[in-house]
Parts: structure tokens; C-alpha cells; sequence
């Protein structure tokens, strides 16, 4: 064990958050979806590296937990991409939670997302981070309304202009 | 065995309250006194403290944080088990504490302390400010007055125990260092206080003369009340006046170079530490923190005097009063300036001269106000010979004022000034070298009794 005692030790997040993310296989059976140990193991990986890269830290498996359990029961999630989709949806989220500079809550953006995801994406995730999530972000950055349009915006810049 | 090398756990450790904790850790485990699997279960249960505060930090919003603010947290949690433990009376009980207590435990005990220690640092801030010198010193002022409220009213004790917000820029005697946070801020006050005790038994218009006879301007300037007061008191008991008095007349301050020189550092220091005695009992300060105090500043003091002598400037050291309001001022009045379209005129027909016998002829008969021929200094394309005619021209009191609007500064200190300012500067300076002892002194006292506002 290194000296440098508090400098918090990855491999006992890893351990937490694996434990935790396998725990939602209880509830996510009955819908045909199950994440093997590996697969726990590489999700909090990913969370890993999406916090590194967004200078972000967390604690226990917190958020991949909500992720799951919102959008298991998603019509556009299958066991053929449920991992794949999980991935993008990890990534995804640590990047629009800086984007929206923390003015948004987990549970509202993971909210959000899902509903989006199921809606007018459709289940693609590029709209969501590409178009829907990049709205939501610039709106709320510009203390705009959650649901404020690219046209109305535009309008108003317009307007202003005249 | 154990208790020996509990005994001996802490040799060379860093003892402010932010690095207390890892300090205690990593000596317990060089020790052997903690085990590793003790270790890794403090280490989990600081996680958890860690991520109990990210999350209240987050309002219960968010599971994650930035990094930079996670830090922050951290430090302040390390600072506030610090503080607790460092406050427990030995070693065995910190480590039982350790072994016994849960670390979000001890976490509360300090947030506790913490609480406690803002409550009395408050009230020893008023206290201060009940008690603060009269002074025209801003930076005393300006910290008692505002930067140390600042503290008080930014300083958050949940998330940033160990950040010192504030603006504190008057500088101790003794200055802190070493301590963050609140444990900086108890030490400030608790020095500050035993400074304007001492201060304080002197009359406030008294240092007003000592400080005035260190340098006028004071009131400006970062120095440390008390360093001076002290410093001249000392110097009062060397030399046998009155300590009370404070003041130190020209041939006392000779008396007491006297002493001092050829002295070693630790000769100077007995000498210092006798006048200091002799300090404390004709005061009759019976305060023992304050006591300890003086003591602990005499090698600061003993520094300068070091210095002073070496540089042959013990008077700056040992200072005699003035009061600047007794000073004669001289008002400096110069006669109306010419017309603009004539000085154009007087300019143009200045370039046009081809020798300095015509021009200086010119000037003489056409100048009559020292503004006028200060303005044409810069504006005539005067040569250095011709500039030093110039000067030539002015009496005692003008060349005194232009020496006052345009001090020689060095190399180094003049170049900021613009090219004209500079050549100016530096032909005065060469004239000013030229001119009879007699007269270059009459005008140097002259310079000093000028008023400032022009």
C-alpha cells in the first residue's frame, strides 16, 4: 500500500461501484437484460475514463445505478445493445453534466435524457447528445428555458437586431 | 518498546492541522504502530466522509463533482480532523482516539472545535478593534477595519476549513506562518493583541513621532508599529533615558552605536535581552504572553541592528521624533505664466538662434516666471551646455523646486520617465554636482522645507 494514504485509491471505487451495478441485474431481469461481471467491470471503466476526461470524481457507482434503472424499460433497449447503449449513455452524461455547469441535477438529466431517448431521438443516441442535450446545455448556460427552441432564439436574436 | 517509539512518533513532523492527519498516518505506519489493514480502513471511511460531503456540497443533486472542488473538500476535511487531534494532549490518546472512534466522529469533534474557535476569535477581534491604536498607519487600519472581517464573513468552515479568505496586509512583528484557516487567524489576532498591549502603553501621539521620525510618509507604508516602538524602546534603556518617553535625541542614538559596534550577534543579543528586561520592568508589564512576546521579536531586532551597523545606519534604526505638523513649510509661489501666442513666439525664435549666447540673451530678457522657464526646458531643444546655463539662471528656492518636480533617480528607477524628463534630470544632477558645498546643502534644506502640494 502506497504511503500517499489519502490520495483516494481507484481500485476501491472500482470495487463499490462493480458491486452496486451488479446488483441491478435483480431488477433488470424481468425485462430479458442482464450485465455479467465483466461487463460491470468495464462500464465503471468507462465511467473512469469519462471522469477523467471531464475533471470530474464520484463516488460509489451512483449514476450508471440511475442510468440502468431509467432506461431499462426503454422500448428502443434490447440484450443486443443494452451494454453498447449503457456506454454512450455513461459518456454522454459526464460530458453534459459539465456542459450544463452543474445547473442541472442527476435525476432531472437523466430524466431528460430518457424521454428524449425515447421520443423524438428515437432511440439514437447521436440526436440525443448531438442536437437534444446540446440545446438543453446552450439554454440553460443562457438562462433560457429547458424547452427553448433553436427558431425562437433565433427570433429573438432577429428582433434584437432590428 | 511501544511507548518509546510513541514517545518519539512525531520528530520532524509537520504540525499544521491540513497535513496533521497524513503526517500522524505515515509516521504510524513508518512506526509500526498502525497496520496496514488499519490503515486501509481509515482510508474507507474517509471515502465515505468525503462522499457524504461532495454530497451535501452537491445540495443531494449530483453524484459526481469536479475535481478541483472534490480537492478542496478533502483538504478541508484533513484540516478538521486535524485540528481535533492536534488538540488531544499526547500521542497514545490521538492514536486510541484513532483505533476507537470512527473517523466521521472525529470529524464532528472538530467541526465542533472549529465552531468554538470562530466564536473566540470573533470576540478577540472585537476586543481589537475596542482597543485598536490610534494611528494614521492605513494598512493597520484597513486590515483592522475591513480585511479581517473579511475573514470572518467568507470563511466557511463546512467545505473550506483550510482556505484564509480576507485581505490581511498588515504585517506581525512575529509573522504567522505555517497555518491556514482559522488556526492562522486565532494566531493573527492573538499576536496582534499582544502588539497593541505593548503599543499601547506608550502616548498614540508619541509613536505618531517615532513613526514620523522613521519616515514621514507612514502612513503609506507597510511597516510593523510595534517593531519600531519596541526597537526604539530598547534603545531608550541602552542608552538610559526614559523608556516611557520614547524618544531618542541625536547624541543618544550616537551612544548607543557606540555600544553596539565591534559586538558580536550574540553579545548584541545579551545587551538587547538586558535592555529588554529593563524595558519590561520600567513598563511594568506584567503580562507573561507579552512577555514572551518581546523576547521572541528580539532576534528580528537584533537582525536589523546588524545590518545597521554594518551599513553605518543605526539612525535609521534608532530614530529621533519629529512632528511634521512643527516642521516651516515653504510655499512656493512663481509668478504668472506668459501668454501662450507669446511662449510660441519665444520658443520659435529660440529655435532660430544659432548660438547659446543669443539664446541665453533671449531668455533672459523675455523669462520672468520660473513655470515659464521650466516649460522651456523641455521645449526649447536646449543642449546640456545650455540647460546647466539655464540652471544658472535660477536662485536657491527655484533651483530647490525644480530639484523637487524633477528628483535625479538612477538608471534603474528612471526608466519609466519619458527621454526629455530623463535628460532634464540628469543635467540638473550634473549642475547640482558642480555647485560649492555651501550652496548645494542650503538648497537640499531647502528641497525638504518646500510644501509637497505644488
Amino acid at each position: 500500500m502506497s504511503l500517499a494514504i489519502m490520495n483516494i485509491s481507484s481500485a476501491l471505487i472500482q470495487r463499490h461501484a462493480v458491486a452496486e451495478i451488479l446488483s441491478c441485474n435483480e431488477f433488470t431481469a424481468k425485462f430479458g437484460l442482464i450485465l455479467s461481471r465483466l461487463d460491470a467491470i468495464e462500464l465503471v471503466e468507462t465511467r473512469t475514463k469519462t471522469l477523467k476526461s471531464t475533471g470530474r470524481v464520484e463516488f460509489g457507482g451512483g449514476v450508471i445505478e440511475k442510468l440502468i434503472r431509467e432506461f431499462c424499460t426503454s422500448s428502443y433497449i434490447s440484450r443486443h445493445n443494452y451494454v453498447e447503449t449503457l456506454h454512450g449513455l455513461i459518456e454522454i452524461f459526464y460530458y453534459y453534466k459539465n456542459e450544463t455547469l452543474d445547473l442541472i441535477s442527476d435525476d432531472e438529466l437523466i430524466k431528460f435524457m430518457r424521454k428524449s431517448f425515447d421520443e423524438i431521438c428515437q432511440g439514437s443516441l447521436e440526436l440525443l447528445s448531438g442536437r437534444e442535450l446540446y440545446n438543453l446545455a446552450r439554454n440553460l448556460r443562457y438562462g433560457f428555458g429547458p424547452d427553448c427552441t433553436e427558431d425562437y432564439l433565433e427570433g429573438d436574436e432577429e428582433d434584437g437586431e432590428s | 518498546m511501544a511507548n518509546l517509539k510513541k514517545r518519539h512518533f512525531f520528530v520532524g513532523g509537520d504540525l499544521s492541522s491540513k497535513s496533521y492527519f497524513l503526517a500522524l498516518l505515515k509516521a504510524g505506519l513508518g512506526t509500526g504502530i498502525l497496520s496496514e489493514s488499519f490503515l486501509e480502513k481509515i482510508q474507507l471511511q474517509f471515502l465515505n466522509l468525503l462522499a457524504y460531503k461532495c454530497k451535501r456540497y452537491n445540495l443531494g443533486d449530483s453524484s459526481s463533482i469536479r475535481v478541483e472542488a472534490a480537492e478542496s473538500i478533502m483538504n478541508s476535511i484533513l484540516y478538521t480532523i486535524g485540528i481535533y487531534l492536534k488538540s488531544l494532549p499526547d500521542i497514545e490518546l490521538v492514536i486510541n482516539q484513532l483505533k476507537e472512534t470512527s473517523l466521521s466522529e472525529i470529524y464532528d469533534k472538530g467541526r465542533e472545535l472549529l465552531t468554538t474557535k470562530i466564536d473566540s476569535a470573533k470576540e478577540r477581534f472585537e476586543t481589537i478593534k475596542d482597543n485598536k491604536l490610534s494611528t494614521l498607519n492605513s494598512t493597520y487600519n484597513d486590515t483592522i477595519e475591513n480585511g479581517i472581517g473579511l475573514f470572518f464573513a467568507a470563511y466557511d468552515p463546512e467545505f473550506e476549513a483550510h482556505d484564509t479568505p480576507g485581505s490581511i496586509d498588515y504585517q506581525l512583528c512575529n509573522p504567522v506562518t505555517g497555518l491556514s484557516g482559522i488556526e492562522f487567524i486565532e494566531k493573527y489576532l492573538e499576536s496582534l493583541l499582544l502588539e497593541n498591549e505593548f503599543c499601547r502603553l506608550f502616548a498614540a501621539e508619541d509613536i505618531h513621532y517615532l513613526l514620523s521620525g522613521y519616515d514621514k510618509r507612514y502612513k503609506d507604508l507597510l511597516l510593523n508599529i510595534f517593531e519600531h516602538t519596541l526597537t526604539n524602546a530598547l534603545g531608550c534603556a541602552l542608552a538610559s533615558c526614559s523608556v516611557r518617553g520614547l524618544n531618542l535625541q541625536a547624541e543618544d542614538i550616537q551612544l548607543v552605536a557606540r555600544l553596539l559596534t565591534d559586538e558580536t550577534e550574540a553579545s548584541i543579543e545579551r545587551k538587547l535581552s538586558t535592555a529588554a528586561e529593563a524595558v519590561v520592568k520600567e513598563l511594568e508589564i506584567t503580562n507573561p504572553a507579552l512577555r514572551k512576546y518581546i523576547s521572541k521579536s528580539l532576534s528580528k531586532i537584533v537582525l536589523n541592528i546588524k545590518q545597521a551597523l554594518r551599513t553605518n545606519t543605526v539612525d535609521q534604526i534608532f530614530v529621533s521624533f519629529v512632528n511634521p505638523d512643527l516642521e516651516p513649510k515653504i510655499q512656493f509661489l512663481s509668478k504668472p505664466k506668459m501668454e501662450d501666442e507669446e511662449y510660441r513666439k519665444l520658443i520659435d525664435d529660440l529655435l532660430e538662434c544659432r548660438y547659446s549666447t543669443d539664446k541665453l540673451v533671449l531668455i533672459k530678457k523675455k523669462v520672468k516666471s520660473f513655470d515659464d522657464l521650466e516649460d522651456l526646458l523641455f521645449d526649447a531643444y536646449l543642449g546640456p551646455e545650455e540647460m546647466i546655463e539655464v540652471f544658472g539662471m535660477f536662485n536657491d528656492l527655484e533651483l530647490a523646486m525644480l530639484i523637487k518636480r524633477h528628483p535625479y533617480n538612477s538608471k534603474i528607477q528612471a526608466v519609466d520617465l519619458e527621454e526629455n524628463e530623463r535628460i532634464l534630470r540628469t543635467n540638473l544632477k550634473k549642475y547640482l554636482d558642480k555647485l560649492p558645498q555651501l550652496r548645494r546643502e542650503r538648497v537640499s534644506k531647502l528641497v525638504k522645507q518646500l510644501a509637497d502640494d505644488m
